[in-house]
């Protein structure tokens, strides 16, 4: 759900009664007098997106230290530097590069298989009756199942190593890709596809140039929910059952009650997660610039 | 106008001096005048249409009375006071009819009553009462316990109305009632809307109205006086009288002062309705 | 799409017949290959997991892990609750708030809840309060990001609708912005108790995989102590039997209370 809530915010966003009014200036801003050079850069910069999240990390950092100090414990909560200097000596290790990598390629196997086999049937569920009559109880049987439930008997199976987190990984996957496939072919409005008829289009070009079209964007909806559940989901897998990765990193450091480089692991899970979503969302806009179209905003 | 002149001008219930608005974009910092010197004296009682192209400012200028934006310049009074906050002896029918979807249309008709000033210190049974009669007037009766989306577009607007009128507003601003209603449904609330204004009775029994409209069949059909705005910015190009005699009927339509008054305001307003579709 | 309108036998079956003809078949094969196998190997079997769910349930054991992990999500589920609605709330209805506390929470929000667990560990210890941590985390993101979505997309009209009625803004809050918002916090609280849930499960495995099967019990533990030490293949499938069966029983029972409590949404 988080990936999929609309990133733009309308201009009528909050609106408590006395509080800001939309797009109306209010009326301290009007009556001022206009601050149109020195002081409107400065208020332009001071007001900027990128500003206010800078103010606000180096507010967060200063409450981390100010915790930290009082705390006094940096075995339970490194200061910020620390935790800093740690991140810089595993990045000069390569570890933070490595371990990352090793957790990358896990999920992009685990994603393309589950898109390999997700998408296609998603289009052939939506699209036969049939096979969804008889399918659709077998998804709806095991979707409740959450991939974390099956970590020990994929235990069992796979044993303690890198298959097991793709395998995790790619079960979580499949369900939102499918659905969200399913979704989007079912969403197609009627009309366009009675347009193609009428054009005397056939049914190739219809699948390919309507349906396929029109379910994209929702199917690359599905492709970012799948990568944010895979995402939660190896953290896990591999904190349980894999000698390498990033969530095997984390518990690794704690037992070895290093917990500068556990926060170091973190952060960079945070990081790693936050900038993957960045890079999907572009290539969402790029690849289904007209999902706007559709009501799906990148 | 002859009566007017003999008899002494009343003090006008609302009254509109060089009203100006300015919008600021909040990251850009652009400005657009959107509404620039608008004068205006509403009479008490009277029915006052205001039509223009889109984007002239026609709504912006009823926000402004109704209190719900504050203009850059100049000064609105209502009875003499200045208005600086919405109040309930100002009541505003939205476009959209703005509805709390999770009250049925009783209790959208009794909201202000039950939070409002309008209802305190009434009691419950005449709270009741009271919304009873408008649910009735305006034709809601065996409706009450619905939702706003059970509703048709037309029963919608009816309960907008009886909201606003439950609530005893002196003034009624209205930002396109009808707007959003079918042809035939449009005809038909038109010639009911008088009739709950009032046409047929005491002259001084009538609220006063600020209708907005883009229709000028429905503002020459409503109006005393019709207040025809040029856009960029929003202005007052002409105020006309409406000089067909009161009640109205679906005949109106047909007199030849009827055709007469509308062509005139389409004149006014037709240059710049090219203009926005070029 | 299909223009199957011709009435082949397939199209003779009612639906439930074919909802159920895929399950059969796949249980019964399963059950005819393990019955292939060693009576000694450990590899479940469909009616294996049937008697162990009975020895499960009859001992009370499935029973008592099941309220156990449940307890938990609720509680967890309670301070998050409490924690996203406040932030939620005022981040919703301030902009200025909104803005600042935005960065934030969308740099926590791709930290899955389980890659805190070490900390947690760190500070509380392998018991319950470090699986309510878990918990508590994964629940967070999705009350507060819906309560935010609710409060903020409160339909402006609205509010203005009131203003002019002579509302007071209290009212306002009271009438229109938390009936306006509560859909979203609805769907907020259905999908945290579904990650809740999921977490939960989570965090007893790993404690108890990583500090040598502690005794926080839970579903989760019960798994586990399945696979390490009393290789019950067969419990471990009535397990997750169980966590699927609950995560639809929680989104049915959240769905139901939607229903119930936003009438004018049907």
């Amino acid at each position: 759900m988080p990936a999929t809530m609309p990133k733009q915010r309308p201009l009528n966003a909050a609106v408590l009664p006395g509080g800001e009014r939309g797009a109306a200036v209010p009326p301290q801003a009007a009556t001022a007098p206009a601050a149109r050079y020195g002081a409107g850069l400065f208020l332009r910069v001071w007001r900027s997106r990128w500003f206010i999240a800078l103010r606000s990390f180096a507010i967060f950092v200063g409450l981390w230290a100010l915790l930290a100090a009082w705390v006094a414990s940096p075995l339970q909560l490194p200061s910020p530097a620390t935790v800093f200097d740690a991140m810089v000596g595993l990045a000069r290790k390569g570890e933070l590069l490595s371990q990352t990598l090793i957790s990358a390629s896990r999920l992009g196997v685990a994603l393309l298989v589950a898109a390999v086999i997700a998408v296609p049937l998603g289009f052939a569920m939506a699209l036969s009756r049939e096979l969804n009559a008889y399918l659709d109880p077998i998804v709806e049987l095991l979707r409740p199942i959450s991939g974390i439930a099956w970590i020990p008997l994929g235990l069992f199976i796979f044993g303690v190593g890198g298959t097991l987190p793709v395998f995790i990984m790619t079960y979580v996957a499949f369900f939102p890709l499918l659905l969200n496939t399913i979704d989007g072919v079912r969403d197609i409005d009627r009309k366009l596809l009675a347009a193609a008829k009428t054009m005397g289009v056939t049914r190739k070009a219809q699948l390919v140039h309507v349906v396929v079209p029109a379910a994209l964007p929702s199917v690359m909806v599905g492709f970012r929910i799948a990568f944010a559940s895979a995402w939660a989901a190896i953290i896990a897998a591999e904190l349980i059952g894999s000698p390498s990765g990033l969530g095997f990193s984390i518990e690794w450091y704690r037992q070895l009650l290093m917990s500068p480089k556990v926060f170091s692991f973190i952060v960079l899970i945070g990081v790693v997660g936050y900038l993957s979503d960045l890079v999907l969302r572009a290539l969402q806009r790029k690849l289904t610039p007209w999902a706007e179209g559709l009501g799906i905003d990148a | 106008m002859s009566v007017q002149m003999i008899q002494p001008k009343p003090a006008p219930k609302l009254r509109l001096k060089g009203i100006s608005k300015e919008f600021i974009a909040p990251r850009t910092g652009q400005r657009t005048l959107a509404v620039a010197d608008f004068n205006l004296d509403v009479q008490p009682g009277e029915f006052i249409c205001i039509v223009g192209p889109s984007g002239c400012g026609k709504s912006t200028v009823l926000n402004m009375i109704a209190g719900l934006e504050k203009s850059t310049s100049g000064s609105i009074e209502m009875d003499g006071k200045a208005i600086s906050a919405p109040g309930a002896e100002r009541g505003v029918m939205f476009q959209d009819y703005a509805l709390f979807p999770w009250k049925s249309v009783r209790d959208n008709v009794g909201f202000g009553l039950r939070h409002g000033t309008a209802g305190a210190g009434m009691a419950k049974a005449e709270r009741e009462d009271r919304i009873n009669h408008f649910v009735q007037l305006v034709g809601l009766k065996g409706a009450e316990s619905k939702y706003p989306h059970q509703l048709s577009g037309g029963m919608r607007q009816r309960v907008a109305l009886a909201r606003l009128l439950a609530n005893g507003p002196d003034v009624l601003l209205m930002d396109e009632p009808l707007g959003a209603l079918d042809a035939q449904t449009r005809l038909v609330l038109q010639v009911e809307l008088l009739r709950i204004w009032g046409e047929t009775g005491n002259k001084d029994d009538r609220k006063t109205v600020i209708f907005i409209t883009h229709g000028i069949d429905e503002a020459v059909f409503l109006a005393d006086r019709v207040v025809v705005m040029s856009s960029h910015p929003g202005r007052v190009s002409a105020v006309l009288d409406v000089d067909i005699p009161r009640p109205r009927t679906e005949e109106v339509r047909l007199d030849p002062r009827f055709a007469e008054l509308s062509e005139e305001i389409w004149s006014l307003i037709r240059d710049e309705a090219y203009r926005a579709i070029a | 799409m299909s223009m199957n309108v011709n009435t082949r036998p397939a199209d003779v079956m009612p639906p439930w017949a074919k909802a159920i003809t895929l399950p059969i078949i796949l249980v019964v094969i399963w059950q005819a290959w393990a019955m292939t196998l060693p009576e000694t190997s450990p590899a479940p079997a469909p009616l294996k997991v049937v008697q162990s769910f009975v020895e499960l349930t009859a001992s009370g054991e499935l029973v008592w892990a099941t309220l156990q992990s449940l307890g938990r999500v609720l509680a967890g589920f309670a301070i998050a609750l409490a924690a996203g609605l406040s932030l939620g709330v005022l981040m919703g209805s301030s902009r200025m708030v909104r803005e600042n506390l935005d960065p934030i929470v969308e740099s926590f929000r791709p930290i899955a809840p389980m890659a805190i667990l070490p900390i947690a560990i760190l500070w509380f210890g392998t018991g319950t309060p470090a699986a309510l941590t878990i918990v508590a985390y994964a629940a967070f993101f999705p009350l507060l990001i819906n309560t935010i979505h609710g409060v903020s997309r409160v339909d402006r009209q609205l509010i203005r609708a009131a203003q002019t009625m002579g509302i007071s803004r209290l009212r306002i809050v009271i009438a229109v912005v938390v009936p306006a918002a509560i859909p979203s916090v609805l769907l907020g609280s259905r999908l945290a108790m579904g990650v809740a849930w999921t977490a939960i499960i989570a965090a007893e495995l790993a404690v108890g995989a990583k500090s040598g099967g502690g005794t926080s019990g839970g579903v989760g533990q019960m798994m586990f102590v399945f696979y390490a030490y009393s290789i019950d293949l067969n419990g471990i499938v009535v397990c997750m039997i169980v966590v699927g069966v609950i995560a639809l029983l929680i989104d049915r029972l959240f769905r139901l209370v939607e229903r119930h409590l936003l009438p004018w949404r049907n």
